[in-house]
């Protein structure tokens, strides 16, 4: 019997690889913009700066929209169920290494942290992220291997 | 719950990947829902009930 006529496919994981390359690469490209014009004195500065990193996020946002919509329900089902607890078991971990670096002062050029508060904020939101990643991939990985 | 899926696949001579194509999903969600792993939605559930040309009590069972 031969199979029905098929529907629209879903994205795979060659898409979103290459969605993920051309967000670095938007990403990169704002981040050159907002450290050539952040050099810019005063409120012009600023608002480039914040304008560039905008613009990025925008442009991601776009992307994960239209990958959202691209992919199938289980692939949604496994994204919310790895972000809700991957990304929260993640976050709650870096948290815990943040906060007692913070809380108890301690010496951060250990880990290659040197520079004013801009450098100690950006260090510990992106250590922070960096958690919350790891985790959501690991749940996520855990979400297949259950629903093979 | 419980699914005929693999059976009624196996019946029409069709893989994992032409059921996958027929419903618009992964390879991968086809495998989760016949190993009853992943209950589909309600509008899922219609649409394979549709591609094998039967009602959905006679593909899914409460376990």
């Amino acid at each position: 019997m031969t199979p029905p006529a098929p529907s629209k496919r879903p994205f795979g994981l060659g898409t979103f690889v290459l969605m993920m390359v051309g967000i670095m690469i938007v990403g990169g490209l704002a981040g050159g913009g907002a450290a050539v014009f952040g050099d810019q004195p005063g409120p012009l500065g600023t608002a480039l700066t914040v304008g560039m990193i905008a613009l990025a996020m925008a442009v991601a946002f776009a992307a994960c929209i239209w990958w959202w919509r691209g992919i199938d329900e289980a692939a949604r089902e496994a994204h919310k169920w790895a972000w809700w607890w991957g990304g929260s078991s993640g976050m709650a971990l870096g948290a815990i290494l943040v906060l007692t670096l913070s809380l108890r002062d301690e010496d951060v050029s250990v880990l290659g942290i040197e520079g004013g508060a801009a450098d100690l904020v950006s260090g510990g939101v992106l250590a922070i992220l960096l958690f919350q990643m790891a985790g959501y991939a690991i749940a996520w990985a855990v979400w297949w291997l259950k629903h093979r | 719950m419980n699914n005929r899926l693999k059976v009624l696949r196996a019946e029409r001579d069709w893989s994992q990947a032409d059921l996958a194509h027929a419903l618009g999903v992964s390879r991968q969600t086809v495998n989760a829902l016949e190993t009853g792993r992943y209950d589909p939605s309600l509008p899922l559930a219609f649409k394979i009930a549709r591609v094998f040309g039967q009602p959905i009590e006679a593909i899914f069972t409460e376990d």
